[in-house]
């Protein structure tokens, strides 16, 4: 998610912040009328914030799109058991065939995929899916009248999209009948895409929300309430979502057969029980809107929720460092699950500025910021320090890679910034620190201060609004600011592209940094499909940017989930749209385990 | 508002005895009270932490470390530390200094903006005085709050933003009582003596008139002071405050995360401060209105 790109992107990367900081999210919690476990197999699911609606092409915020894709389906999705995250078909019938070029992608889609009854429909029995609904939704998230916030992610990429998009923009009445050079339905089950450049990294864009399958028709019929009526493919229906605090999904009867997978990574094969079971595997999913921290701790420990994010306080009465949880819990059936991020947090140098064009200065800021112990202070200890741009579980990132000017090193950051021209920090101007308002921000800000007071630096911290924030970074009024970012898919290309100079504000590139050598590299990589020259590349670019310290990096959070006995199948992941489907409830588990609770 | 008709002045009443006056009176009044006694004992003890720390004669070292993060309060730190191992009490102690000031130069500001309008307001009365009243009706009407938020925004953050986004949002109601008494001066008798001896306004008014509702700006400078301090804990609770320096309000934000960790001190330590300065300042204005409102004598 870019972080000063436009309202759009604000918005995505203020998801992406609140996810981040506040490590992980999603649980759940039944009715609190009914005493005993029923025999049905409900899910019960809670999450932290109001969903906004059910329309895929606004859904930009994690919890949303999270929502959309129990009803909606893609083309492709993440295979669930697999790591590294592997692209799947998913109403495709199989991979696309893409042209030697890179820019055409022909799909074939799966016959007698229908969409969910409604009366938007004849009869109201839902109707087979088609090429055409493709290129319909597609068109829609690209329709200038409608605003899509998801708009960012096709930007520029497919052929003539750009162009109809613009074309329409000033006149009465979007046509959509107009055909566009890049998207076409050749036959029924046929879907070509034809891109406007390289762009090996379009695939993952198939298997976001914002491109996921609706019905012209149910739009037409319910025109602006189609935010409140979501009818899909997918493995649940929602007759009708309301603004309230519980979302009751239902199985889809009509179902395509869809199985649980047979193929897993190593660590998930203890799952391969279900394999081959149709989906969905539960009957029911009860989504609980908890903002609060406390409550959903608390009905999580009561049994009302099925998994949690543990909360940022509560870490201590649930976590032993280095042992996994208290006995406590432990007796409850309570399991715990750790998992890297897909993120990084960072310092940002603004390039523009003179002063940071001096290497060794920046070095030596590097090299005087203690991340073992903003580790220990904000992450209770379980992130992992970031020796350069791109996380772990990605290709690109190099383990065991150590940075040189990473890691509390005051003698050398003194000589460093000795040689930089500032003996002990004489003759350097007060350094400001801009950060957004909270107060985990605030704190992160003081630390910083107090880490380079150590060296004779000196800073001075000031929150800003977010919105503010992004403004001084696009117009390029800041010195440092602390951000970070979270992936929007599982490439490096995401990570990197923030310092691709070319990027730069308004682009995703707040830093301004701008080095011919990782350009040149970046603009070859940028057009390679998945292959061992790709990564090399990557490793290069990473190695880069980890010695000459555009950034001071900080860490790779990890998020810490729990999850009771009852619940199979369950894993923490970056991208887990459609995760539902595969859960399962172990009923006779539960009604033993509720007893202990 | 008061009423003109019910109100008997001591000034030009002859007395027997040597007249005291009302200074003098008030001074003798308030020493009675010993609550008043120990709230301007505590007054001028925060005033007194207030400098020190701004000659960093105390609390100058309150960024330094000095435990580990969150210990717990002992012999060695009354407060305990906060999360990055400072003393606790340390930055309450410098936080006197932010509050204190944000204090009085609030209340400066608001009572200079106070008398000068309500005064004139009330004085020359007519247009003057419907313009100065819908000013300050139509200014009165937007929730203080954001209209707080929005100073800040403007001018930047920092302590003089703060000053000044306080001291301009909580003039109207000392405007309004300055108006009203003016108004109910301006045609007594010694006014008019003024006049006859060829005073212009700027004298009768300043010089005259003043004096005479003097005590009104005094008691509300010292409520004045103490509701600037609770604001400024306000405004830096929700970021928008002092930067950069402990102040109350920051302390209280952090509390927020590290109650459910059991950290309490930090939360006490700051609301205690806070607590203590408020209430004695309520108690003086109080014990300074009985002291100096001549409706209230013989009470």
């Amino acid at each position: 998610m870019a972080t000063n790109d436009g309202l759009k992107r604000i918005v995505l990367m203020k998801k992406m912040i609140s996810v981040l900081l506040s490590i992980a999210l999603v649980l759940g919690l039944s009715s609190c009328t009914k005493k005993e476990v029923s025999n049905d197999k409900v899910l019960n699911l809670a999450v932290s914030a109001k969903i906004k609606g059910m329309d895929p092409i606004y859904a930009n915020d994690l919890y949303s799109s999270n929502e959309v894709a129990r009803v909606y389906e893609g083309l492709l999705e993440y295979h669930y058991l697999k790591r590294p995250y592997t692209l799947v078909p998913n109403l495709a019938e199989s991979m696309p065939k893409v042209s030697e070029d890179g820019l055409n992608y022909t799909f074939k889609l799966k016959q007698g995929v229908t969409f969910h009854d409604d009366k938007a429909f004849p009869d109201s029995k839902g109707r087979e899916l088609t090429a055409e609904d493709f290129v319909y939704s597609i068109k829609r998230l690209a329709d200038p009248k409608l605003q899509a916030l998801g708009w960012w992610l096709l930007d520029g990429k497919i052929k003539g999209l750009n162009e109809w998009r613009d074309k329409y923009a000033d006149q009465p009445k979007v046509d959509y009948t107009e055909e566009v050079e890049g998207l076409k339905a050749v036959d029924r089950y046929t879907l070509q895409f034809k891109l406007a450049k390289p762009f090996p990294q379009f695939l993952y864009s198939l298997a976001m929300p914002f491109t996921f399958a609706v019905a012209k028709e149910v739009v037409e019929q319910y025109g602006k309430e189609f935010i409140n009526h979501p009818v899909g493919t997918g493995p649940f229906t929602l007759s009708e979502f309301k603004q309230t605090n519980k979302i009751e999904y239902t199985k889809n009867p009509s179902f395509r057969k869809k199985v649980f997978p047979s193929e897993s990574s190593p660590e998930f094969k203890h799952m391969l029980t279900d394999a081959g079971k149709t989906l969905p595997l539960v009957d029911k999913i009860i989504v609980n809107i908890l903002v609060e921290s406390q409550p959903r701790w608390l009905n999580f420990q009561k049994g009302r929720i099925d998994y949690i994010g543990i909360p940022k306080d509560n870490f201590d009465s649930a976590v032993i460092p280095g042992k996994g949880i208290t006995d406590d819990l432990k007796a409850k059936g309570i399991n715990l699950t750790v998992t890297p991020s897909l993120d990084v947090t960072y310092t940002a140098f603004n390039h523009d500025n003179k002063l940071f064009s001096n290497e060794k200065l920046r070095q030596a800021m590097s090299a005087a910021f203690d991340p073992v112990s903003s580790n220990k202070l904000f992450y209770n200890g379980t992130a992992l320090p970031a020796q350069s741009v791109v996380p772990p579980g990605i290709a690109g990132h190099i383990e065991g890679y150590k940075n040189p000017f990473f890691g509390q090193n005051i003698e050398l950051a003194k000589k460093l910034l000795a040689e930089a021209g500032f003996p002990e920090g004489k003759g350097l101007p007060e350094i400001t620190y801009d950060c957004p308002s909270s107060t985990i921000s605030r704190q992160i800000g003081e630390f910083f201060k107090q880490q380079m007071s150590k060296i004779g630096v000196r800073i001075k911290v000031v929150q800003n609004p977010w919105p503010e924030l992004q403004k001084k970074i696009k117009n390029r009024t800041v010195m440092l600011y602390g951000i970070a970012w979270g992936a929007d898919y599982p490439d490096a290309e995401n990570f990197l592209q923030l310092l691709y100079g070319p990027n730069k504000s308004p682009g995703a590139n707040g830093s301004g940094y701008n080095n011919e050598e990782f350009n040149q590299l970046y603009k070859t990589a940028a057009v390679l499909q998945d292959s061992p020259q790709r990564t090399a590349l990557y490793e290069k670019m990473n190695r880069i940017v980890a010695e000459k310290v555009p950034w001071i990096f900080g860490v790779h959070r990890q998020s810490y989930v729990l999850f009771h006995s009852w619940v199979k199948n369950y894993i923490n992941a970056d991208f887990n749209a459609g995760q539902a489907q595969y859960l399962n409830i172990d009923v006779a588990a539960k009604k033993e385990a509720s007893k202990k609770l | 508002m008061e009423n003109a008709q019910a109100v008997t002045t001591n000034i030009n009443k002859p007395r027997e005895e040597k007249s005291k006056s009302l200074w003098r009176h008030a001074f003798e009044t308030i020493m009675k009270d010993k609550m008043a006694v120990v709230s301007i004992l505590i007054f001028l003890s925060y005033s007194a932490i207030a400098l020190l720390t701004t000659f960093d004669l105390v609390a100058g070292d309150w960024a330094k470390e000095v435990g580990g993060s969150y210990t717990a309060p002992s012999a060695e730190h009354w407060f305990g530390t906060d999360i990055f191992g400072r003393s606790v009490m340390a930055k309450t102690l410098k936080g006197t200094q932010v509050a204190m000031s944000i204090g009085l130069f609030t209340a400066l500001i608001s009572g200079f903006i106070g008398v000068l309008l309500g005064a004139i307001a009330g004085f020359y009365g007519g247009k003057v005085d419907e313009v100065i009243v819908w000013f300050y009706t139509t200014f009165s009407s937007i929730p203080s709050i954001m209209l707080l938020v929005a100073i800040t925004f403007i001018l930047g953050k920092g302590l003089l933003a703060v000053y000044l986004a306080l001291g301009f949002t909580s003039w109207v109601s000392l405007c309004r009582l300055i108006r009203g008494e003016v108004m109910r001066h301006k045609d007594r008798e010694y006014v008019h003596a003024a006049t006859a001896i060829g005073g212009n306004d700027f004298r009768k008014l300043f010089k005259h008139i003043l004096p005479n509702v003097l005590h009104i700006v005094i008691i509300n400078f010292s409520l004045q002071f103490q509701v600037a301090i609770k604001s400024e804990v306000i405004l830096s609770y929700l970021g928008l405050g002092v930067q950069g320096r402990p102040s109350w309000g920051t302390m209280i934000d952090d509390a927020k995360l590290e109650l459910a960790r059991g950290v309490w001190w930090q939360l006490a330590a700051a609301t205690l401060a806070m607590f203590v300065i408020v209430l004695s300042l309520n108690i003086l204005g109080d014990a300074l209105r009985d002291a100096l409102d001549p409706k209230l004598k013989g009470k």
